[in-house]
């Protein structure tokens, strides 16, 4: 009597969760036969995703991004500070990706998630590299002070698709954030100025007003896994854990390639599967495109 | 600076006694066993548990209980200037932590509720869940009692056997009115600040803090409003619960 005989005998009687949880692979696999997945989504359908902007009082710039269970937490914090020598116009970005234990049951205390320094290194160079920000407009007095501006995402709830959700929530922190208006003080030094004393300025502000930054071109990702000759778009943490090989795509608003991610795997990538990968990518930048216009017009009508 | 203006009204236009806006919900972060979401004015504390699962520490391990670990951390962009990790920092040492993770567990269940669970479970004791308590949104005043109350709910949520609920809430003397629920503002002030932490049902008092000097029958005014407040927010998680247990009472068809 071989294995898969008793398995298959097995699963007649069975409870779905039962099955679910001894053989996980054929339980995907069964659905995928069938081109749908166990939520009932097509195969290169994306969950659904909501965005919150100013989720953040206290910070200057901040959103929640949610997509499916996924829920994504970025808030931005600017600072003052002397720029480098070697440019002295540019400001300063720093990205720091937190999974607190809250998150998911597999990150434990003590022991940080395998995870988060890889999507944090990932998002780092993703931003960075997409010339998404023109470092020289964080710039205040030419050698003298610039901005820093403090990026963290915590994730509050891990269900598969990390680096999307955080890449939504960094770019949607930075539409949503305002430059706080900041003054020369007595000392010579650069002072960020609070509302109430907006009206009293007796120095002259450095800059006038609450300044929007100018995005150049905004990034999208999408992440999709490949399984033997399925793709299937934005996984959840149960079939990321399963069918282990993901690739991530990154694409700018005018749908030019900013990223490609494949960390190994055990299946392999033939060119067709990675062109298939950058399309079902195309399609997810232009719904989300429409919900981060949504969530910003929806912020300026308040 | 006055904190309580001559009509009796303190800077966010409450009067003494009023406490703020409370809010809570159940079941935010869908891969946890038992989660809350506990919102005191502007601070925001989620509370995650998971659990049960074998003790880490061999050492820690006792026989016939199970053991509660708690984790408390706040996020870089929660209050007024950025907080900055110091190199070489643990959690551990943070004061927070440590009085969230000795509170909390000690003030939640004893023996003889564990006992049970643990005779189902046998073998090893189970280290009977995580619990995390994350505060994105926080000011130092309240965080405390906040992060009690998200932890009583999402204990609640998680089926976790409980003795009765522990709610907390702070009561501070300035401009010698006893204030109930100092914000972030009054408790900067330097003023004392008591917080407090009681068994509602039982009417007994878990935690008991209280920083600066204060005369015995003022303290004793102000420990008066804490407990209220306590009880105030009982009555709230309460209602919180009950909700909860309909709307899974009716999904289920009951």
């Amino acid at each position: 009597m071989s294995s898969t005989n008793t398995s298959s005998d097995l699963s007649s009687e069975m409870e779905v969760d039962a099955f679910r949880r001894l053989f996980p692979l054929r339980f995907h696999e069964r659905h995928l036969l069938e081109s749908i997945r166990p939520d009932a989504r097509p195969l290169g359908k994306a969950r659904d995703t909501s965005l919150a902007l100013g989720a953040v009082a206290s910070a200057h710039g901040s959103a929640l991004a949610k997509i499916g269970c996924t829920t994504m937490l970025a808030a931005i914090k600017m600072e003052v500070m002397t720029p480098t020598t070697e440019s002295p116009d540019e400001g300063c970005i720093v990205i720091d990706f937190h999974m607190p234990p809250i998150c998911s049951p597999i990150v434990r205390p003590g022991r940080p998630a395998e995870a988060a320094p890889v999507v944090s290194k990932q998002l780092s160079d993703t931003i960075l590299s997409s010339g998404m920000i023109d470092l020289k407009e964080l710039s205040l007095v030419s050698g003298k002070a610039a901005w820093m501006a403090y990026l963290d995402i915590y994730c509050l709830d891990a269900d598969g698709a990390l680096f999307d959700a955080a890449l939504l929530s960094a770019v949607a922190a930075f539409s949503h954030l305002e430059i706080p208006v900041v003054s020369l003080n007595d000392d010579g030094r650069v002072v960020v100025v609070s509302e109430e004393d907006a009206g009293k300025l007796e120095k002259e502000a450095v800059n006038k007003e609450k300044r929007k930054l100018k995005l150049s071109t905004i990034s999208f990702s999408l992440t999709c896994i490949l399984h033997k000759n399925y793709i299937l778009a934005d996984p959840t943490a149960e079939e990321e854990s399963i069918m282990e090989t993901l690739m991530t795509v990154v694409l700018d608003s005018s749908f030019q390639l900013v990223s490609l991610y494949k960390p190994g795997g055990p299946v392999l990538a033939c060119t067709s599967a990675i062109q298939d990968c950058v399309a079902l990518t195309r399609q997810r930048v232009k719904e989300l495109q429409k919900i981060l216009n949504e969530a910003i017009s929806d912020m300026e009508v308040d | 600076m006055e904190f309580v203006s001559p009509e009796g009204l303190r800077l966010d236009g409450r009067r003494p006694m009023e406490m703020r806006q409370i809010r809570a919900e159940i079941g935010a972060v869908s891969r946890a066993d038992g989660s809350a979401v506990f919102e005191m004015g502007n601070t925001k504390v989620i509370a995650a548990v998971y659990g049960p699962r074998e003790v880490q520490n061999r050492s820690q391990q006792i026989n016939d209980q199970a053991l509660v670990r708690c984790e408390y951390s706040m996020a870089n962009f929660s209050t007024g200037d950025r907080m900055r990790k110091p190199k070489g920092d643990s959690p551990a040492r943070c004061p927070m932590f440590l009085e969230a993770s000795t509170t909390i567990p000690t003030i939640l269940g004893r023996e003889g509720d564990f006992k049970a669970i643990n005779r189902d479970i046998s073998g090893h004791s189970p280290d009977h869940g995580s619990m995390h308590i994350d505060a994105p949104n926080a000011s130092f005043s309240g965080t405390r009692s906040a992060c009690i109350n998200a932890a009583t709910l999402a204990l609640a949520d998680a089926g976790i056997p409980m003795r009765d609920l522990v709610t907390s809430c702070s009561a501070g003397y300035l401009n010698s009115t006893a204030l109930l629920d100092l914000n972030y503002v009054e408790d900067s002030a330097g003023g004392p600040d008591v917080t407090v932490g009681i068994l509602p049902k039982s009417d007994k008092v878990t935690l008991l803090q209280m920083d600066a000097k204060l005369p015995m029958d003022t303290f004793e005014n102000v420990m008066q409003l804490a407990i209220e407040g306590c009880k105030a927010v009982a009555t709230y998680i309460r209602e919180v619960l009950l909700e909860n247990t309909k709307q899974l009472e009716y999904r289920r068809g009951v």
